[in-house]
């Protein structure tokens, strides 16, 4: 990343404070922060107060993936604090905090014309990329880019806050500021030192030096140096907030007068509407106050509102909503509509490589892989606040796309997006749920109705009702054996949804969401296709996507196509090794030459599992995966016994280049495997008239602390740019999994959930 | 009008005594700690000590808790102090943060109970769901919850919140009066 002297911006705060902004700023835009009283306002990316304690602001949502530690951190090393005196606070939606990795990354989904994506936007610099996303406030939190989005920035200003504190060190001891160090909350200087807080007011009256003075080395925690059971160089800030239960959650905010919503929606489809609802089943009921009904838009839904929550649900039960709905999501047509297309429709080719005759038609090896629908099942269901005074709608809301929300309200009440006041507050676990912000327009709709305060919580089972599931997908994998056992064509022709396509027409376009179906029904999507290019070097190559129209919205999820890609991939590769007669890791290991860094992963994770082939019912399965520039191998133990099929251990082992936090990163991991493990066994309903068949916890096949296996994960030491690890996980548990469990009982399980199946 | 002691101070609550406990804790006494998570027993993000054993405050109704002493993650310690969270946090074994309130009331009754359990028995108190997976990390946790019960050991992860100069607490910024 480059840097001007115009970029880094620096100014003083009320009391003699230190602030620095670390955007670069080629055009500008409201200050995002207001100042306070009797401060100067700046955008305040990093302030030093005059007690010494260093506040970072963080514009990427809280979701447990730790962004409000890792970002506090680079900019703690950079600029030598102690963590003690270290702060964290959530920055406001702004056009300075654009998110320009997953702008250039998602740019097919922005762009008005998708195929101009990869010659205009690619990469993170381009200007159509930063001009967009600095215009549009894209501050989206997805797709683990929080480190290549705001590492560079947050070092450049923790360099230069820095440089500035050294150099009013310097002018006191009358020293050269290059000859003095900062580290540990000190600027020293032989024998002297000072901390931040006496030096700030004179280090803000400087000039930022034009280039930021950098270090040598940027953050990294290397995995050898924090052995089993090593103190943390860097604890997370938000974990003691969240052990006493004061962390604030959207449904947490408490404002004077403010009242509780409970709401039902319709049934999942085209179109829907509240047939009837006895009002007067609840005149006069205690703490009882309102009822707001919607039919805008697509889906229907009925809120009560009362003193309590509790309340206002019992209002609801009372008042028995009913709903009509036209097109109804049926999963019997969903899977129709699947087969069908996988059968007749036309494909896509996303990706191709050597001579691709020898990819045509009916291939020696050719297997059928499907996944179903699957819900995120968030402990923290959805939750917002709202409060409608003096034409403006201010919202209290945890969200990873924070202006699209602000948009949608904005849209939905006739007011101008400047009148949204958005406070981000943190999220109880998303992976991807809190990319949809339907629930800020009701939340905001009930809230201008009642003119007062309110919060809107929806019960767990209108999270199974009104929740968007990730894509069913069918694979079909076909490959041709070379002469030395080895693979001498690949073919995948996947059949799925334009979910990310669609996805897009919702966040960018604001589209209802079966208008985003329509809009891109039959599009290729290569985002829906991630992954599925595999790791290995096979000469002839040709993977297809055929887009299906099948009536049920889809949304994003964690792990997104790799979800999918990896386990078709790594299970085929298993049933290609076992065909072959070879054992499934060295099968694996010869086809790696083009990625040693994966074969590294491998053959660590061999032995950290005591790998012993996978054969003789050992119920050892193995895996791996590439995300980006992030790789990793997983052996998967699993024994079956009288009980069913039992999970014992599940070894890890990852690449993801520099760490900045080692125990985040191994938290992202060991998180991806439960999840994983999660979707692999359960998460899955089917809908009948647009409603899910099941609406409790229980029935989703949860892993719990007891059926948890044990986890040993280790990471490759690595200087390359970090990758994300918080997706490697989801991705490669469920093939590791299905080989595992295809070792066990010599059944090949090719369906997800496994569990849908009779094991 | 249901009276009750929560963290050790007189409440009464005019409330419908139907109200589930959960309900009268977040809404009626603004103890946001305790968490919403499905309202029918399954999650176990809402647990609570009542008398002293952990039960899931959705599934008791204000009548019921008549009389009763119920402790919430809010009166578990003063500071953070309590031996769980201490571990908790030292192990690293929280995420988003939403199942720890419930989890860590399970886990402290298991203490009280046993002070010094076993896996299997630590693995049979804690049915709470966590979907970011800190599950690896519990057993380990609890143990060593357990060990500084014992005074076996000693840890100091989670400082006490309201700014001694250690660690700042994670500040929100919010407008308008929130009590």
């Amino acid at each position: 990343m480059a840097f001007s002297r115009r970029g880094v911006l620096v100014g003083a705060l009320a009391g003699g404070g230190l602030a620095l902004g670390y955007v670069l700023r080629p055009r500008s835009y409201p200050l995002p922060l207001p100042a306070r009283d009797g401060e100067f306002a700046f955008d305040a990316w990093i302030r030093i107060g005059t007690d010494g304690v260093v506040t970072v602001s963080v514009p990427q949502v809280e979701m447990g993936q730790g962004v409000t530690t890792l970002i506090p951190q680079i900019v703690a090393h950079e600029l030598g604090a102690d963590w003690r005196q270290v702060a964290v606070e959530p920055a406001p939606v702004s056009g300075h905090y654009a998110n320009l990795a997953l702008a250039a990354k998602w740019a097919p989904l922005w762009m008005p014309l998708p195929a101009l994506a990869p010659v205009v936007a690619a990469t993170p610099a381009s200007l159509v990329t930063r001009r967009w996303a600095e215009g549009e406030a894209f501050t989206v939190t997805a797709d683990g880019t929080e480190i290549a989005a705001y590492e560079g920035a947050a070092r450049a200003a923790a360099a230069c806050a820095r440089a500035m504190l050294a150099q009013a060190a310097a002018a006191r001891w009358d020293v050269a500021w290059e000859e003095c160090e900062v580290a540990g909350g000190f600027v020293r200087h032989e024998g002297k030192r000072l901390p931040f807080g006496p030096l700030v007011e004179e280090a803000a009256a400087l000039s930022p030096p034009s280039t930021p003075p950098l270090r040598a080395e940027p953050m990294a925690e290397r995995p050898g140096e924090f052995p089993p059971g090593a103190a943390l160089a860097y604890p997370r800030l938000d974990l003691p907030s969240k052990v006493d239960g004061s962390f604030v959650f959207a449904a947490d905010v408490r404002l004077p007068g403010m009242v509780y919503a409970a709401i039902r929606h319709g049934p999942i489809g085209r179109k829907t509407f509240v047939s009837d609802a006895d009002e007067a089943a609840v005149k006069g009921m205690p703490g009882f106050l309102h009822i707001v009904r919607s039919e805008e838009g697509e889906a229907a839904w009925i809120a009560a509102v009362a003193t309590d929550g509790w309340t206002a649900e019992q209002a609801l039960t009372r008042m028995e909503p009913g709903f009509k709905v036209a097109g109804g999501v049926e999963t019997d047509a969903v899977e129709a509509a699947m087969n069908e297309a996988l059968h007749k429709a036309d494909a896509h080719r996303i990706h191709s490589a050597g001579d691709l005759s020898l990819v045509k038609g009916g291939m020696p090896v050719q297997r059928g892989y499907e996944v179903a629908p699957a819900l995120h099942v968030t402990i923290e269901t959805t939750a917002a606040t709202a409060w409608f005074r003096g034409g403006r709608l201010e919202l209290w809301i945890g969200t990873q796309a924070p202006e699209a929300t602000r948009q949608a309200v904005a849209r939905a009440l006739g007011l101008n997006v400047r009148d949204i006041v958005l406070y981000p507050v943190g999220i109880g676990g998303s992976f991807d749920r809190r990319l949809e912000f339907g629930h800020a327009v009701e939340a905001a709709r009930i809230a201008r109705a009642v003119d007062r305060p309110v919060q809107l919580t929806w019960s767990r089972r209108e999270e199974f009702r009104a929740g968007l599931p990730r894509a069913p997908v069918i694979a079909v994998m076909a490959a041709r054996p070379d002469t030395e056992g080895g693979v001498a064509g690949w073919r995948a022709r996947i059949t799925v949804p334009a979910t990310a396509r669609e996805f897009g027409r919702r966040l960018f376009h604001h589209d209802a969401p079966f208008d985003a179906i329509e809009a891109a029904a039959n599009e290729a999507d290569p985002m829906a296709l991630e992954g599925a290019v595999p790791p290995y070097a096979i000469p002839n190559l040709a993977i297809d996507h055929v887009p299906v129209r099948i009536g049920l919205p889809t949304a994003r999820m964690r792990g997104n196509a790799h979800g999918w890609t990896a386990f078709f991939n790594e299970s085929f590769v298993d049933e290609l090794a076992h065909k072959a007669g070879r054992e499934p890791l060295s099968y694996r290991m010869a086809m790696l030459g083009g990625d040693p860094r994966l074969a590294g992963c491998l053959q660590r994770v061999a032995a950290l599992s005591q790998w012993g082939g996978g054969g003789d019912a050992s119920g050892q399965g193995i895996a791996c995966h590439r995300i980006g520039e992030g790789r990793i191998a997983v052996v998967v133990s699993a024994r079956r016994d009288a009980e069913g099929v039992r999970v014992e251990r599940v070894s890890a082992v990852a690449d993801v280049g520099r760490i900045v936090n080692l125990d985040i990163a191994r938290q992202q991991i060991e998180g991806g495997l439960v999840f994983g493990l999660g979707l692999a066994l359960g998460c899955s309903v089917r809908y009948a008239g647009g409603r899910p068949d099941a609406e409790r916890l229980v029935s989703m096949g949860l892993p719990t602390l007891a059926d948890c296996p044990a986890m040993d994960v280790e990471f490759i030491e690595s200087r390359e740019d970090p990758a994300d690890p918080g997706e490697l996980g989801v991705a490669a548990i469920a093939p590791a999994l299905a080989n595992a469990l295809f070792s066990a009982t010599g059944l090949r399980l090719r369906r997800l959930p496994f569990f849908a199946e009779d094991v | 009008m249901a009276r009750l002691t929560i963290n050790a101070r007189p409440v009464a609550f005019d409330m419908d005594p139907r109200t589930p406990l959960l309900w009268a804790l977040r809404d009626g006494a603004n103890l946001t700690g305790t968490k919403y998570g499905c309202g029918v027993g399954d999650c176990g993000a809402c647990t609570v000590l009542v008398d002293g054993a952990a039960l899931r405050s959705c599934l008791v109704t204000l009548a019921e808790c008549e009389g009763r002493v119920v402790v919430t993650i809010e009166g578990l310690s003063r500071d953070r102090s309590h031996p769980v969270q201490q571990a908790l946090v030292a192990e690293q074994a929280i995420q988003c943060g939403f199942c720890t309130p419930g989890l860590v009331m399970n886990a402290a009754a298991l203490l009280t109970a046993n002070a010094n359990p076993s896996e299997a028995e630590i693995k049979a108190a804690l049915p709470n769901l966590c979907r970011c997976g800190v599950q690896p990390r519990l057993v380990r946790a609890i143990q060593r919850a357990a060990s500084i019960s014992r005074r076996e050991e000693t840890i100091d992860a989670a400082p006490p919140p309201g700014g001694s100069g250690r660690i700042p607490a994670m500040t929100t910024t919010f407008q308008g009066d929130t009590p």
